[in-house]
């Protein structure tokens, strides 16, 4: 079966100011997958995500060329609209980042802002928005009360749940499990598991465990360079780089 | 080490503590200044209109509702005009965003009696030949039903009153407001902000519905300090309030504040006189007591939340 590519990185260099970190990234991301990018602290991975949303362009020093390809265009041309880009590419951070407000209203914020919808209907996509988040029968009682009051793992459901209900093509998670406790973190990767049925996902994570539970493609980043880039268990098992070789057998990182 | 420990303890606390009986002396000293009037008046003295030396009648009510009047206009011109300048110049960068910031604090650096001559000598004519007649006339607001109390019979004033007051004040509260304002912007999370982008929120709508909903204590705080600041006004308002003691009779009528009565009578005020005028110096330290206590609140409120939030 041939994969699709949803999203391509072609030759990216990243700078601060003047310093570059990012090198001359290629990375293809295949469609309705998890591609884990994994990595020591400080290798530009959570960087090379923070490339996909546009969202590093909220801060004036941060600069990014080369080309990512979307279903094969650039989204990195000035004449792309990212809010609509943001519409289709979804995010979520190290840390729950709900809103001040309802859980409804948090999930039905994005609804809200893009669309005129009757409250009927905005009620049953908050629903399914929150079932698919796995997060629904935890909250069904308590919609009205603040997001604020969950717990860390509910708080980050919720904010998957909130992605979720723009209904985004990919969804790039960056360290979602690094401030929740174990057992969250695995009803997370479940998660995870599951919405690739009906999205792309990108997840940045220094857990290699996790990266070799949940993904099928794996990039290596050390340095602003991509290392090596294959099929996980491939890279889990043989990788062919000295390199990540030694990254995840734990000599280093 | 431990005995110079103790001095030191010891004149801190000497310290602090002189503070504190400084404002309990206050305190007592208005209360029992005042307690002539309290006694010949009762509480009444809050609500009546009198103040006619000759009759040796006294109430407060025209001075308590001119401070409320001008800091009521003070807040609505200076609110938005803080939000946005607050706003400018936390969620850009860029040297002219820096220096207009940097004028904005200015504007507390100057005396307040600076402000009073500036309203005296060019903004209560500019107000009478222009700003007073084409709010009436021009934008036709004397038609509006209602607008003709709040404007007057004929839409003309003589440039002083509690508009030309309250601009003033506004001026002068803006930089304690848009300062607070300013920092509570800046501690909204970055990845709450972030998060909020990555929805495909404009700028003004993660500002909205992120930024002033996180930091909705906090811009409460900073707007009941500048509250604070307005109520006590003295100075700046006794230069263009006109000095009439009666009701407002409208936003262009001439009128007076706690602070512009006090300034203006003590010097010749004797018995009753006098007492009535600690008692109108109580009720200002109360207002103000009750509008620091509630900023406070606010400002203690936002950092406990913060603590618990990301």
């Amino acid at each position: 079966m041939k994969t699709n590519i949803k999203l391509s990185a072609r030759n990216i260099n990243f700078f601060y100011g003047n310093t570059q970190v990012l090198f001359d990234n290629n990375l293809d991301i295949p469609s309705n997958q998890v591609t884990a990018v994994i990595g020591p602290s400080g290798c530009g991975k959570s960087t090379h995500l923070r490339i996909y949303n546009r969202i590093f362009e909220l801060y004036r020093n941060q600069q990014a060329t080369g080309e990512v390809l979307l279903d094969g265009k650039n989204i990195l041309a000035d004449s792309v609209d990212i809010l609509k880009l943001r519409h289709r590419i979804g995010m979520i951070f190290q840390k729950p980042t709900p809103f001040p407000m309802s859980i409804f209203d948090n999930v039905a914020y994005p609804l809200r802002l893009h669309y005129k919808l009757r409250s009927k209907e905005i009620e049953e996509r908050v629903e399914q928005a929150l079932q698919a988040a796995s997060i629904w029968d935890e909250v069904k009682d308590k919609l009205h009360t603040s997001g604020l009051a969950l717990s860390g793992g509910q708080q980050q459901r919720l904010c998957i749940a909130r992605a979720l209900i723009a209904e985004p093509e990919v969804l790039l998670m960056d360290e979602p499990t690094s401030a929740i406790d174990p057992i969250a973190t695995l009803r997370i990767e479940e998660l995870v598991m599951q919405l690739k049925e009906r999205l792309t996902i990108v997840i940045v994570t220094h857990n290699m465990q996790q990266a070799a539970r949940i993904s099928d493609t794996t990039a290596f980043f050390y340095k602003g360079r991509i290392v090596e880039v294959g099929n996980t268990d491939q890279i889990f098992t043989n990788p062919t780089n000295k390199q990540t070789e030694d990254y995840i057998t734990g000599r280093f990182g | 080490m431990q005995r110079a420990d103790n001095t030191f303890r010891f004149f801190c606390f000497a310290c602090a503590g002189i503070a504190g009986l400084l404002m309990a002396a206050i305190f007592a000293q208005l209360l029992i200044h005042s307690t002539e009037t309290w006694e010949h008046f009762g509480l009444s003295f809050i609500w009546s209109c009198q103040w006619d030396p000759a009759q040796d009648d006294y109430g407060a009510l025209p001075h308590i509702a001119g401070t409320l009047l001008t800091t009521a206009i003070a807040l609505l011109l200076a609110i938005p005009l803080a939000f946005a300048s607050a706003l400018l110049t936390s969620e850009s960068t860029g040297w002219l965003n820096k220096v207009l910031s940097q004028c904005i604090d200015l504007l507390a650096a100057i005396p307040s009696v600076i402000y009073g001559m500036w309203g005296l000598f060019v903004l209560v004519p500019i107000m009478q030949d222009y700003v007073q007649p084409f709010l009436a006339q021009e934008m036709g607001l004397i038609h509006l039903p209602g607008c003709a109390w709040l404007l007057g019979e004929d839409g003309y004033g003589s440039g002083f009153g509690f508009l030309t007051a309250g601009m003033i004040l506004a001026l002068m509260i803006l930089p304690y407001i848009s300062a607070v304002m300013r920092d509570v912007f800046h501690l909204t999370p970055a990845m709450l902000r972030e998060s909020a982008y990555g929805l495909g929120c404009t700028r003004w709508e993660v500002t909205r519905d992120v930024v002033v909903r996180y930091g909705i204590r906090g811009i409460l705080g900073g707007i009941f300090i500048g509250m604070g600041r307005a109520l006590g006004e003295t100075m700046a308002v006794l230069f263009v309030i006109g000095n009439m003691m009666e009701l407002p009779a409208g936003l262009y009528s001439s009128g007076t504040t706690i602070a512009a009565t006090l300034a203006n009578n003590f010097a010749e005020a004797m018995g009753l006189q006098k007492s009535a005028l600690f008692a109108l110096g109580l009720l200002l330290l109360l207002m103000c007591f009750a509008i620091q206590f509630a900023s406070q609140y606010y400002l203690n409120r936002i950092s406990k939340y913060r603590s618990d939030a990301l």
